[in-house]
């Protein structure tokens, strides 16, 4: 018997609304369409209607999981217009918080897709190490999350030597408890038996769609902008681009698990070569001539683009952002076909999909 | 900072051109589009080519063709986004489904990007 089975925009396994339609032949998915738009806050559209810093203020709101990645991403490409050379210490501020929002981001992931498997123990210990983590982004920028560290010319916070030793016990402790994540992960079968060979996306299919980040690394595709096109001084640290071959939920739970030890191994070494000197050029309200340029960050979830053209005016001529769920999203029907529906909130999640960075 | 060259292309060579990059195992990192004062399109195809982005920018035209067959799904959304909200048409390219806005705003309408913000609060209150 054939089935149309709707998903959301509202349902428990998602953190934000997005619409799914399973189309089945008894429990198996046979195709699937995802429709999005939910969350369309016609975020480009304001940014022509702003200035600089304005927009800057604005852009970091698109997402309350990775707002310094878009804080960051637009600083840079308003940077990059203007040629401005922001001082090194500043740089290795942003990639402190860049990467302590990706390790407070892959946790709460984590959490999720082990609540989705059942697994609530470990998701409350996931989450309690998360909150270590949102805890020391609260001492270094004041807020939790919309950390307004980004300013365009550098950073608004210095970090001082009682915030580093804070930062790095903290690392202590997370890496402790990351090694024992990994560890339960790998072994349990409970886990394995609800993510291993579900939800395939093949190396091919990734190249394919062009999916981005620790989702595509997870079907073995070694794509990471922080290694392939450096950018705010990631080339002084050493890191390795995490991959996995399975190509399925538990592969994408074994890259996320593994890169976490990578951003903490990132973060030490910036504090140990952390620059002296200015955080910021001191531009209050910067002037950013005609040009365009688009630069790229790696966010938690993947490649984020942003494309800034100015008119040489006070407000921008058009602002594009490219969020990593955008070329994510479509892989997800690929996903979903021969599984079961049961499987299907586990495996839309399993991309770590953010909507609201998508819709805008 | 990351490469970023421009390279201006014509309508005619999109294809050629996404051809190229694909078979050079090149990745599209996005197409990129807004209007000029005068109405016409400017559209951008980004592509990620060793640690920079080239940029081969249509200047002048509202109507380009697909690269759907090229780069697939990764082309197919970007060019759905930018046909609903900036209303520039890419021949061969899907856009029977809305992918942001509702589907009675595809034909005509929800061109919120190009469309002046006092229209569309006039629109929002039904004051059109």
């Amino acid at each position: 018997m054939s089935y149309i089975v709707p998903i959301g925009p509202y349902h428990p396994a998602l953190e934000e609304p997005v619409h799914a339609r399973l189309y089945t032949d008894g429990e198996v998915i046979t195709d699937a369409e995802v429709f999005i738009g939910y969350n369309h806050r016609g975020i480009e559209k304001l940014a022509t209607q702003k200035n600089y810093i304005q927009t800057l203020v604005m852009v970091e709101r698109v997402c309350g999981i990775c707002s310094h990645s878009h804080a960051l991403c637009y600083a840079m490409a308003c940077e990059a217009i203007a040629q401005m050379q922001i001082p090194k210490r500043a740089e290795y501020i942003r990639v402190i918080i860049a990467e302590l929002e990706r390790l407070h981001s892959h946790y709460l992931w984590e959490g999720i897709a082990l609540h989705l498997i059942g697994h609530d123990s470990l998701f409350m210990h996931t989450w309690d190490d998360r909150e270590a983590i949102m805890d020391i982004l609260e001492e270094l920028t004041g807020n939790r999350v919309n950390y307004g560290t980004c300013t365009i010319g550098g950073v608004r916070r210095d970090i001082t030597e009682d915030q580093m030793r804070k930062t790095l016990e903290m690392l202590d402790m997370i890496e402790k408890s990351n090694e024992a994540v990994k560890n339960i992960l790998l072994a349990d079968k409970s886990v394995a038996a609800r993510t291993a060979g579900v939800g395939i996306l093949t190396t091919e299919d990734a190249l394919r769609i062009g999916a981005q980040g620790p989702h595509a690394r997870a079907s073995n595709v070694p794509v990471d902008v922080r290694i392939d096109a450096p950018y705010s001084s990631y080339d002084d640290f050493e890191f390795n681009k995490v991959t996995f071959e399975t190509c399925d939920v538990f592969s994408r739970a074994v890259v996320r698990v593994l890169e976490n030890f990578e951003s903490i191994k990132i973060i030490r070494q910036a504090f140990e070569k952390m620059p002296k000197g200015p955080i910021n050029l001191g531009t209050k309200i910067p002037k950013i001539p005609e040009g365009e340029y688009m630069v790229r960050h790696e966010a938690p979830r993947g490649q984020l683009c942003y494309k800034v053209v100015s008119n040489g005016g006070e407000f921008n001529e058009r602002v594009s952002i490219h969020v990593p769920t955008f070329k994510n999203a479509p892989t997800v029907p690929v996903m979903l076909r021969g599984n079961t529906v049961a499987d299907a909130g586990l495996i839309i999640a399993s991309i770590d999909p953010c909507f609201s960075c998508m819709d805008r | 900072m990351q490469e970023y060259k421009r390279i201006f292309i014509t309508k005619d060579e999109v294809v050629p051109t996404a051809e190229r990059m694909k078979a050079a195992g090149v990745m599209l990192a996005m197409i990129h589009a807004y209007l000029r004062k005068d109405g016409k399109g400017v559209v951008s195809y980004e592509y990620m080519v060793g640690t920079g982005i080239e940029s081969y920018t249509v200047d002048g035209e509202n109507v380009l063709p697909s690269i759907e067959p090229i780069y697939d799904l990764g082309a197919q959304w970007p060019e759905r986004e930018i046909h609903e909200l900036m209303d520039i048409t890419f021949e061969g390219s899907d856009t029977s489904k809305r992918l942001f806005m509702p589907d009675t705003m595809i034909e005509g309408q929800g061109h919120i990007l190009v469309t002046p913000m006092d229209e569309l609060i006039k629109k929002a209150h039904g004051e059109e």
